[in-house]
């Protein structure tokens, strides 16, 4: 991926195994972010191929890529802020089926509400589906990000540093439930806190000015020298 | 985005409000019987422009246009066919109202905000100048004057609209498209448009086809423009270009902001408020009653950012 003469993201190839929970990690303007948008559809790629089960779906613009099985959700927070808890979930799971219909009401859809339901389950929220997202904590805004991504029943979901701004202990809930989530989906994960990564990755990407570094399980790279240097030691 | 409140409530208010427009006719004298037909007809342009600006966050400045044809669709049929038929006159002002609509939304709804904005309000203005200018066929200047056609239901036989029957016609009209409209926000399309105002990049990030939806809530709203349109026609057997003028648009902004958007009553309501005021002011302040209301106009987003509706609503909760 280029802006003019920079290449942000370049060469990078990454492959993840379906049910993999892979992290991408690397120092501020490593191009983590860039690459996340290329493969989620947010920049068109300059060059190069996202493919998910075989298929090219690079340059497709953000709700086709939502409809081929790729979700994401967002480094700073981006929710549906004046709608409930339970309808920003909702109207992610409607948008594979329903999103036409004009002349009932979108509460008789009873199987959206039951899929939004289980999704806040999921993402410790249904005691709060009557809320204003506006009105939730940082942390719990955070997860319904999350949710909000696994509404549209992704293949694979891209989680943008789920834990920034979160406490220690709302980043161990989000650690576990992240792990419990990645039972049914591979996840691609950009995170800054070392030891959520540590913790959740089996494999680790890491990226320094836009290429591949390094690429290991999180024992090998907290072992390898370059990462030391470029990342870890700073 | 979701209002839970009694439905009980709401629908006895409901009753109320139009057992009390229903009454208004019999007991109102002429001038003002007249004054609520037409706070109707406002009422339902300000509605239909809400599916714009309270629920899809898009401002439209053209809705003048839809509003517009569907008077001089109207004017067309009543003109060209004998005798003058009311529900041809509906045909022909929706069918233009709706053919403005789809050439405005393929244009407009690829720009957001203001840009959206004043594309709606280039379109307004082009269509004045066709308007204005195309003398042969819309009368230019002085517009198009035509006869009323007969109040025909079907099965219950033809007669002349009398105040008090048009005034029916108005509010059945109106009413069933509070309902439609009241419905389709609520539908899961309605939900889709609210997406797009919270937050339209996640709305696409989700899967949909954003611009898509934005285009067909362009074309709803300017066929229930364009129906209002056909009732101003009926009732004032007039089409003039001033009514295609941008400042009709901006008017009927003024109506939503007063009344609170999206809320869809709140434009009705802002109407009201907004021809009482002015009606009121102009017989004191004669040509300078724009002043007056400018001023009240002014205070009333100041103070009462929700509308009167907003303001209202919370009154009554505290």
């Amino acid at each position: 991926m280029r802006f003019g003469g920079l290449a942000a993201v370049n060469n990078v190839s990454v492959s993840v195994p379906r049910g993999e929970i892979r992290a991408i990690i690397g120092p501020n303007g490593a191009g983590k972010s860039t690459f996340f948008n290329c493969v989620t559809g947010v920049l068109r790629p300059t060059g190069g191929r996202v493919l998910l089960d075989g298929e090219d779906v690079a340059g497709l613009p953000p709700n086709r890529i939502s409809r081929k099985g790729i979700a994401r959700s967002y480094q700073i927070t981006n929710i549906l802020p004046g709608a409930t808890v339970l309808e920003n979930v909702r109207i992610a799971a409607q948008s594979r089926q329903h999103g036409w219909s004009l002349l009932s009401h979108h509460r008789a859809f009873g199987d959206l509400i039951d899929r939004a339901r289980s999704v806040l389950e999921a993402v410790a929220l249904r005691e709060k589906e009557d809320e204003l997202a506006a009105n939730l904590s940082h942390g719990e805004q955070r997860n319904l990000e999350i949710g909000i991504a696994l509404a549209t029943e992704p293949r694979l979901l891209c989680l943008d540093e789920p834990t920034a701004g979160m406490s220690v202990t709302e980043t161990h809930a989000t650690v576990g439930l992240i792990r419990r989530i990645a039972h049914d989906v591979t996840i691609l994960i950009v995170e800054h806190d070392m030891d959520v990564v540590m913790g959740l990755a089996r494999t680790i990407t890491v990226l320094h000015y836009g290429e591949v570094l390094a690429e290991g399980t999180p024992a090998e790279i907290q072992d390898n020298p370059r990462v030391q240097e470029v990342y870890l030691k700073t | 985005m979701i209002a839970r409140r009694s439905p009980t409530a709401y629908w006895t208010g409901f009753a109320v409000v139009l057992a009390l427009l229903a009454i208004a006719p019999l007991v109102l004298p002429e001038f003002w019987r007249r004054f609520v037909t037409e706070i109707l007809i406002w009422g339902l342009l300000a509605m239909s422009s809400d599916i714009l600006i309270g629920y899809t966050g898009m401002v439209s400045f053209g809705h003048s246009v839809f509003f517009g044809l569907g008077i001089y669709g109207a004017a067309a049929a009543l003109l060209s066919v004998k005798p003058p038929n009311l529900w041809l006159a509906l045909l022909y002002g929706l069918t233009a109202a709706g053919t403005a609509a789809v050439f405005v939304a393929y244009f407009s709804t690829r720009l957001r905000d203001i840009y959206f904005a004043i594309t709606t309000l280039v379109f307004s203005q082009i269509f004045y100048v066709i308007i204005f200018t195309w003398t042969a066929v819309t009368g230019g200047e002085n517009g198009l004057t035509f006869a009323q056609p007969l109040l025909s239901l079907p099965g219950l036989g033809a007669a002349r609209f009398t105040p008090e029957t048009l005034h029916w016609f108005v509010l059945g009209v109106v009413t069933v498209s509070y309902l439609l409209l009241r419905r389709i926000t609520q539908s899961p399309f309605g939900m889709v448009l609210q997406s797009i105002r919270e937050n339209e990049p996640r709305t696409r990030a989700i899967g949909y086809a954003v611009e898509r939806y934005k285009i067909v809530a362009v074309m709803l709203s300017g066929l229930f423009a364009g129906l209002a349109g056909v009732l101003y026609a009926v009732q004032n057997k007039f089409a003039a270009p001033d009514f295609v003028f941008f400042a009709v648009s901006g008017e009927v902004v003024i109506f939503n902001v007063m009344g609170g958007m999206g809320t869809l009553v709140g434009p009705v309501a802002g109407a009201a408020f907004f021809l009482l005021l002015r009606e009121g002011v102009s017989r004191y302040f004669t040509e300078y009653y724009l002043i007056p209301v400018g001023i009240i106009f002014t205070a009333m987003v100041i103070f009462m950012p929700q509308g009167l509706l907003g303001f209202a609503k919370r009154r009554l909760n505290e």
